[in-house]
């Protein structure tokens, strides 16, 4: 009836998952009876749970994303804690707690933050730098989210149902097929991945379609600022990677399930093709989640430098050659399995190539702020600090790409410090200056600088203080994923980096901090104009937050920077007067349950499938399928906005706006 | 939503030898649809891809198994291809017959779609089923893990598309060619003849190829 | 670059989509493209049972009527052109054939190297006995 199912999945004899399961369930608990009691339930469903508005489900990728990286970063503390302590002894956990915790965390870093919070960013800002009203599917948008929240949901649940994969954030075989890996660990992970991975798809369709197909009148391709080109490019690679990543999950699960031999030692089966795949789809993602990451600096570094970026389109250039690029390197991450010299060379030089394009950015963005009016605000902190930080990753990098050098330090801390070097001062930092940049634009009221320094200051130096040692003990000779060791040259380091987490949680606490007292402080913080830091592209043309429909007429773009160009253009005229043409009814889509209820069902299905509860299989199935088709029957998808509401509401901004304007005249 | 189908214009200067045009604006629904449904089918293509490059790489692994040459039937192969490329034309039939809502043409084609459709997975699962009878199932080696996750995700695939296709008809019977409706049937055209692209592939690289040694 | 990516704008068609034409065009569009598509799967099957052409040529040909096949296809059911109206379909279906073919072409390519260099554990059985 259950399959695999029974009392002994709950892990009573361990309690720290045990507790930390409780304490989430119990907060989760709370929050729910908190949000039923005080009647928000209607507000939660109707607005925010079937919103197919692509700013409200930009607003929850970002939400799933924080709530995460708190999940992910409380692994990295106990794993800190345990290689600081566990010289010479077993430490606090016992090592097949550990490898869960290892595996966990990356994962979810990957998964269930980095790639939600980029995703939710671009969300959130791409239709309006566009100039349009939604993206091209509102409603398959709000099943990918939904999905992704899905594949977040079943990695959470192995904490207090089952266990998690002890493989590592990549499942490897031939440990991960079922002669070595028995239990359901790396069916959890398989599955979520899977879920997660066809809402990751779905985004990217979205994403690329919305970007090719609506572009508001007069945006040129090379008129759109470039956080449009990186999504593009980064879209584009999600749409052409990710279903690398699902059939070779696909393979692997065919092994597990029904004794195929993709990856098996046994009749003829090839563990290296795996390897091949995996990485097929690895190096790609690397590059889908640092590429919006460039495209965030860049907005913020021209923004806050009061000056159009420097070298547009070698920009664009580059952003498109690195994504192409992105897909001839997979192999160095396997020099060392032995291809041998003359394929190993040429994906040696192809990884060397690619920082060519990643160099010419860095470039750009200092001429950006060369001769600039630099304002130091907290997205520019966070963006001059990735410059600092992303140097040394990259440069690391291209040192690894040497395969002679990187058969010295492949699986060594060295290693490690590396891609966290990147991913945390790249992809990280992007998500934090990201978040300051466009909170004011989704909420209406900007966060509290003070507090955000104070965050940007303990991450940052936080950062160094963690990682740097994790570089000198790779070159100690230390190998990844240790559970204990007894070198005592390696000790004092692990000490070091333990004590840079301190301070990365500290950053962390002040970041969550920020935003408490941000929202406490609302009214001062209040943005009325909907252009905070004197912006320069079209987001900032509209109220903050903007009304559903996001503009009352399609914006007429003449050149790059169509918002600064509009400002100048109104200052010179010296009226902000909108004489513009008559306020137009507006269609727009209406909301729907389908992704939620989607999302229930492959809950069930994913949850079935890891225990083999057949039935629940063929349920969970079912039920997807007749969501949509209960979808595709519905007479209205969408409804009408009229022209006086519409007016109405741009009225008020409109006002704003010219206050503005007058005032800046008088300065 | 406007939804007229909107096909080439008369322009004074139909290939853009001119200067480079403004951008007019965002593109009608029905543009923004069929081209998201083409990048799936493209993202679909490179999955595809994947299980090809498997199938290539473990095709020597027989494991003291049956080959390729033992254990493909020619003419079975030879009959499922005929069929799909039947109903490939069937099924463009069908699409122009909804574009000028001719709801019997449009009822004929797809049926007969997916008549020739079924008799493919017939024939397959046929041939799987006997496979595995003889005990030359995934599970005999690598080679035959290869086949039949290859070929059998591209009969999943045509599966999918027939109970979409079934779908299809019952939401043309139940709204009539609404602009919806249309747009879907676009989508589910461009599916069924990129099955078929696949299907070329397959025969080829797994049965022709494979089979020849 | 930024010429060619201007071009398409002005009007545009969704993958699949035809050129204004009658019923009866369409209706022979789709014949011929049935008609050559029977044709070169008939050679494939032909070729690839007969012993009248030089052997080693064999798997070439196949794989040269397998695109051939896959081009007809495009064009007849799928109308695929060279339109600039077609040139947002035709980069996409460009950007999904480089990535195919990176991708099988490398697996292929490096397996073929780690099969060599570090043979799966059978052979290397069947090697050193």
């Amino acid at each position: 009836m259950l399959g695999k199912l029974d009392w002994s999945a709950i892990p009573f004899d361990q309690p720290i998952p045990l507790i930390a399961g409780g304490v989430v369930l119990a907060g989760i608990l709370a929050v729910l009876i908190w949000v039923v009691v005080k009647g928000h339930l209607p507000y939660l469903w109707h607005e925010w749970i079937t919103s197919v508005d692509h700013k409200r489900i930009g607003v929850m990728y970002i939400l799933l994303a924080s709530v995460m990286l708190l999940r992910g970063g409380s692994d990295a503390i106990m794993m800190r804690i345990q290689q600081a302590i566990a010289y010479q002894s077993q430490g606090y956990l016992p090592p097949e707690h550990y490898n869960q915790i290892f595996s966990a965390h990356g994962t979810i870093m990957i998964f269930f933050v980095a790639m939600p919070f980029v995703i939710g960013l671009m969300n959130l800002v791409v239709p309006l730098q566009l100039g349009v009203r939604d993206v091209a599917f509102p409603t398959l948008n709000s099943v990918g989210f939904w999905l992704t929240a899905t594949g977040a949901l079943l990695v959470n649940l192995s904490l207090v149902i089952g266990e998690f994969a002890r493989t590592g954030w990549l499942a490897f075989p031939p440990l991960s097929e079922l002669s070595y890996s028995p239990g359901v660990g790396v069916d959890y992970y398989a599955w979520s991945l899977q879920i997660s991975g066809v809402g990751t798809l779905v985004a990217g369709i979205n994403l690329v379609t919305t970007v090719l197909k609506l572009r508001t009148k007069g945006m040129n391709y090379l008129r759109m600022p470039m956080f449009c080109w990186t999504t593009l490019a980064s879209n584009l690679l999600i749409v052409a990677a990710f279903p690398i990543l699902t059939a070779t999950l696909a393979m692997l699960l065919l092994d597990r399930y029904l004794g195929f031999h993709f990856f098996t030692n046994e009749a003829g089966g090839n563990v290296m093709m795996f390897m091949n795949l995996i990485w097929a789809w690895g190096h790609p993602e690397v590059y889908i989640l640092v590429l919006p990451a460039f495209g965030i600096y860049s907005e913020v570094v021209s923004t806050f430098s009061s000056k159009p970026l420097f070298g547009y389109r070698s920009m664009v250039l580059a952003t498109m050659a690195i994504c192409i690029i992105s897909f001839m390197v997979w192999l160095h991450h396997f020099f060392t399995m032995g291809a041998g010299p003359d394929v190993n060379a040429i994906f040696g030089i192809a990884s060397m190539i690619i920082a060519v394009p990643t160099g010419v950015k860095i470039y750009n963005w200092l001429f950006t702020m060369y001769g600039g009016r630099i304002r130091f605000a907290t997205p520019m902190l966070w963006s001059v600090g990735f410059m600092v930080t992303f140097i040394i990753g990259g440069l690391t990098g291209v040192l690894v790409a040497v395969p002679p050098a990187d058969f010295m330090l492949h699986n060594s801390m060295f290693l490690v410090a590396h891609f966290h070097n990147v991913i945390i001062g790249g992809v990280l930092f992007a998500a934090f200056a990201g978040f300051e940049y466009w909170f004011p634009k989704a909420f209406g009221f900007r966060l509290d600088e003070r507090w955000g320094k104070v965050g940007f200051w303990f991450t940052f130096i936080g950062f160094w203080v963690t990682f740097m040692p994790l570089y000198v003990v790779g070159m100690l000779g230390m190998t990844r994923r240790m559970q204990h060791y007894d070198v005592a040259e390696w000790r004092p380091w692990m000490l070091v980096a333990a004590f840079g987490m301190l301070l990365l949680t500290i950053g962390v606490l002040a970041q969550i901090t920020q935003v408490v007292v941000s929202v406490r402080n609302r009214e001062a913080l209040r943005d009325r104009t909907g252009d905070p830091w004197d912006g320069r592209s079209l987001e900032w043309a509209t109220s903050s937050p903007p009304p559903v429909f996001n503009f009352a007429f399609y914006p007429d773009v003449r050149g790059e920077d169509a918002y600064w160009a509009l400002k100048q253009h109104a200052q010179e005229q010296q009226l902000g007067d909108h004489s513009g043409p008559e306020y137009q009814d507006i269609e727009m889509p209406r909301n729907s349950p389908t992704g939620f209820v989607c999302a229930f069902f492959a809950t069930v299905m994913g949850f079935a499938l890891i225990w083999h509860i057949w039935w629940m299989v063929i349920l969970g199935g079912v039920g997807a399928f007749a969501t949509f088709v209960v979808f595709a029957w519905r007479d209205h998808d969408e409804y009408v906005i009229p022209a006086a509401e519409v007016e109405r509401i741009d009225r008020i901004n409109v006002e704003e706006r010219r206050n503005l304007v007058s005032l800046a005249g008088t300065l | 939503m406007t939804m007229t189908a909107t096909l080439g214009h008369a322009h004074a200067d139909p290939h853009h030898i001119g200067r480079a045009a403004e951008h007019p604006g965002p593109a009608p629904k029905r543009i923004v649809t069929a081209y998201g449904f083409w990048v799936f089918l493209l993202s679909d293509i490179v999955m595809f891809s994947c299980f090809f490059a498997a199938y290539a790489v473990l095709s020597g692994q027989t494991a003291g198994g049956p080959k390729g040459s033992e254990i493909f039937d020619q003419r079975n192969v030879a009959i499922e291809t005929v069929c799909l490329l039947l109903s490939s034309f069937t099924c463009g039939m069908a699409s122009v017959a909804a574009d000028v809502r001719n709801r019997f043409w449009f009822y004929l084609g797809m049926a007969v779609t997916c008549v020739l459709g079924l008799i493919f997975l017939a024939i397959e699962f046929k041939e799987f089923a006997d496979l595995v009878g003889r005990g030359y199932g995934p599970s005999r080696s690598a080679f035959l893990t290869a086949f039949f996750s290859l070929v059998g995700c591209h009969g999943l695939h045509v599966s999918a598309g027939v109970l979409w296709l079934l779908t299809m008809m019952a939401q043309v019977f139940a709204k009539g060619f609404r602009a919806d409706v249309l747009r879907r049937m676009m989508c589910f055209a461009l599916f069924w003849h990129a099955l078929d692209i696949i299907w070329v592939g397959v025969f080829s690289v797994v049965y022709l190829l494979g089979g020849g040694a | 670059m930024s010429d060619q990516t201007h071009m398409h704008v002005e009007h545009d068609l969704a993958p699949g989509e035809e050129e204004q034409h009658s019923v009866g065009e369409r209706i022979l569009g789709y014949v011929v493209g049935l008609g050559l598509a029977l044709l070169l799967t008939a050679t494939s099957f032909f070729i690839a049972g007969t012993d009248l052409v030089w052997q080693p040529s064999i798997p070439v040909a196949l794989i040269v009527l397998a695109i051939a096949q896959m081009g007809v296809h495009l064009v007849f059911f799928l109308h695929i052109t060279t339109g600039p109206d077609n040139t947002n379909n035709v980069l996409a279906l460009a950007f999904g054939l480089l990535i195919v073919f990176l991708v099988v072409g490398g697996t292929v390519w490096i397996m073929a190297h780690l099969n060599q260099n570090m043979p799966p554990m059978d052979q290397f059985i069947q090697m050193h006995s």
